[in-house]
């Protein structure tokens, strides 16, 4: 199947450091890419940059074949590529649905005010948050505001999804059932790409994965072998995670 | 079947108010005629500050753009090509207003629109004096407080309708999220500086019209006059204390200020500023979310300690129940009233 997801000698410098240089990578619809590495790898930073959320210096991001580099952060999301943030973005003061309606008004199918709440009632009962809906971010739980991010992000009708660490920090009962979810989404079609520093969990979701260090892609292949590489391990030495 | 009643109701009391100027005397009408300005200015101001959170103290400079548009143009067309012309001078001020300054955001913002009508304020005496050699304009204009009161009036219905519209549309909502989180709203596919401007420009042109319409009332305008930086504190204690989540909100914060400085400004006229400062103060150092955000909180623990019953997802949901912009006076009366009327179906004990 043709990537649905195309990044081409992407590259990012922070004043002197290269947060981000020369990345590549593809992903197709259907696939979990794990995109792994030590703190500080530039694993952020690239999802920042296919998401829009900064610009890029150099390189080319094609969603569905289309050049979508220079489009500033809400015409991506246009453009079918959404994202969840490391440290959940919802709007504090607001009812979880309202950011959820944004979504659906704003994404790639806009919907009407008078069709969005029940739009959006829709999506947050596929991820059991409805009876939440009414509820502020600060009165939901870890796993609750998780989800509700991704509810936001899928709002939008999003071909290609960027879960930065949405999988970090949950009980062993709700990490199964965070996986379900990410295992349905990648079975609906998405291209998902998945940051993550819990191994289990990249093993059992991605067949692929991309190591990166530095800034640089330093490994590529499936968890197992790419585990294995003398200098993923050297990477991460020291590393807790692995 | 509610939606029509309130739209008979709404237009029976436009109709009453519109008959206002041959009711009451001479005083009584000035009276009115001052209430609705700020009743215009301070729901303009609330339909962009209240939901982006940009604090604009900008008001003066559109109001007095409007009024001085209309001194100065006065004597070289008919009243209503001036108001056209303010109409148009209103609407790209604000749009460039907002282009160079919505990137910036907090203090800055605040102090911005400030500078901006004292700039304004100073240019122009600068000008009258160095250029025109006239110190002040007169407007006389067949124009009379009763046509004054009627536009206004009619000023007030729109600025209603225009927020009431906006509150249920998608631009609504998106500024509601803007206010909250920026980045989130981008992240939801929301053109951040677009919704801004364009409400900026709404907010701003009520402002400016508002101006144009009241420079006959006052006959006489000065730039010093018409840029009164105290107008723009005071859109935003009405605001602040009429609270902003309802669309009336400001309403009550407008007629007590409004009744106060009459009151006062006859036989007090410095005690004014000073209550005014006293009340800016309390609402913000003590209670950040309206004058009744206190009780509220109050209201809260004591029905949670009566009752663990939370409400149903979708009736919280979007009703803005649990909105929390500064709720004001109208957040006290919209809960005392949910509770009277909940509590007759459904006689919990």
């Amino acid at each position: 199947m043709p990537a649905l997801l195309e990044v081409d000698g992407l590259t990012k410098s922070f004043g002197g450091l290269l947060a981000v240089s020369n990345m590549s990578l593809a992903v197709s619809p259907g696939e979990v890419l794990g995109l792994i590495g030590p703190n500080g790898s530039g694993k952020t930073t690239l999802l920042n940059l296919i998401a829009g959320t900064i610009r890029s210096d150099a390189g080319t991001i094609r969603i569905g074949g289309e050049d979508v580099t220079r489009l500033p952060n809400h015409l991506r999301v246009r453009k079918r590529v959404n994202r969840t943030f490391q440290l959940v973005r919802m709007p504090p003061n607001l009812p979880a649905i309202v950011g959820v309606m944004a979504g659906v008004m704003y994404g790639a199918e806009p919907k009407h005010y008078r069709d969005a709440e029940g739009a959006a009632a829709a999506i947050l009962a596929e991820l059991d948050l409805l009876p939440k809906a009414g509820y502020r971010l600060d009165q939901l739980t870890y796993i609750e505001q998780k989800r509700i991010e991704l509810a936001r992000a899928l709002a939008t009708r999003p071909q290609v999804l960027l879960l930065d660490e949405w999988l970090s920090g949950l009980s062993p009962g709700e990490l199964e059932g965070g996986m379900a979810v990410v295992r349905r989404l990648a079975a609906q079609g998405l291209a998902v790409i998945l940051v993550e520093h819990v191994m289990t969990a990249v093993r059992a979701l991605c067949a692929r994965v991309v190591v990166m260090n530095a800034g640089l892609k330093i490994a590529e292949g499936p968890p197992t072998e790419v585990l294995q590489d003398a200098e993923v391990i050297r990477a991460y030495l020291g590393d807790e995670d692995v | 079947m509610r939606t029509s009643l309130a739209i008979i109701v709404l237009t029976l009391l436009v109709a009453v108010l519109a008959t206002v100027p041959w009711l009451v005397s001479d005083y009584g009408l000035g009276f009115m005629i001052n209430l609705i300005c700020y009743v215009v200015l301070t729901v303009a101001w609330a339909l962009f500050s209240g939901t982006t959170r940009f604090v604009s103290l900008a008001t003066a400079a559109f109001f007095g753009l409007g009024a001085y548009t209309v001194a100065m143009l006065i004597k070289v067309m008919p009243i209503y090509a001036t108001f056209g012309v303010a109409l148009v001078a209103g609407t790209v001020m604000a749009f460039v207003v907002g282009l160079v300054t919505l990137r910036i955001s907090g203090m800055f913002f605040v102090i911005f629109g400030f500078g901006l009508s004292e700039l304004m304020r100073e240019l122009l005496v600068w000008w009258e004096i160095t250029q025109t050699h006239t110190m002040g304009r007169y407007v006389f204009v067949p124009f009379d407080t009763t046509l004054i009161y009627e536009h206004l009036l009619g000023l007030a219905v729109l600025v209603f309708l225009v927020g009431w519209l906006i509150r249920r549309s998608r631009l609504g909502v998106a500024l509601l999220v803007i206010g909250d989180d920026e980045t989130m709203a981008r992240q939801a596919g929301i053109n951040v500086p677009f919704a801004k401007i364009a409400m900026f420009v709404v907010s701003s042109v009520f402002m400016t019209i508002v101006g144009a319409v009241m420079a006959p009332r006052f006959g006489y305008l000065t730039p010093n006059f018409a840029f009164n930086p105290l107008i723009s504190f005071q859109v935003v204690i009405m605001a602040l204390l009429g609270g902003m989540q309802r669309l009336w909100g400001p309403l009550l914060g407008v007629i007590p200020l409004v009744l106060l400085s009459e009151l006062l400004q006859v036989r007090f006229p410095f005690w004014y500023s000073v209550l005014l400062g006293l009340i800016f103060m309390v609402i913000v150092y003590f209670l950040p979310r309206g004058v009744t955000g206190l009780v509220e909180d109050i209201w809260t623990r004591l029905r949670r300690l009566r009752s663990s019953h939370s409400d149903t997802a979708m009736s919280n949901a979007w009703g803005g129940s649990s909105l929390s912009l500064p709720r004001g006076v109208a957040g006290f009366i919209e809960d005392l009233w949910l509770r009277l009327v909940r509590r007759q179906p459904t006689g919990e004990s």
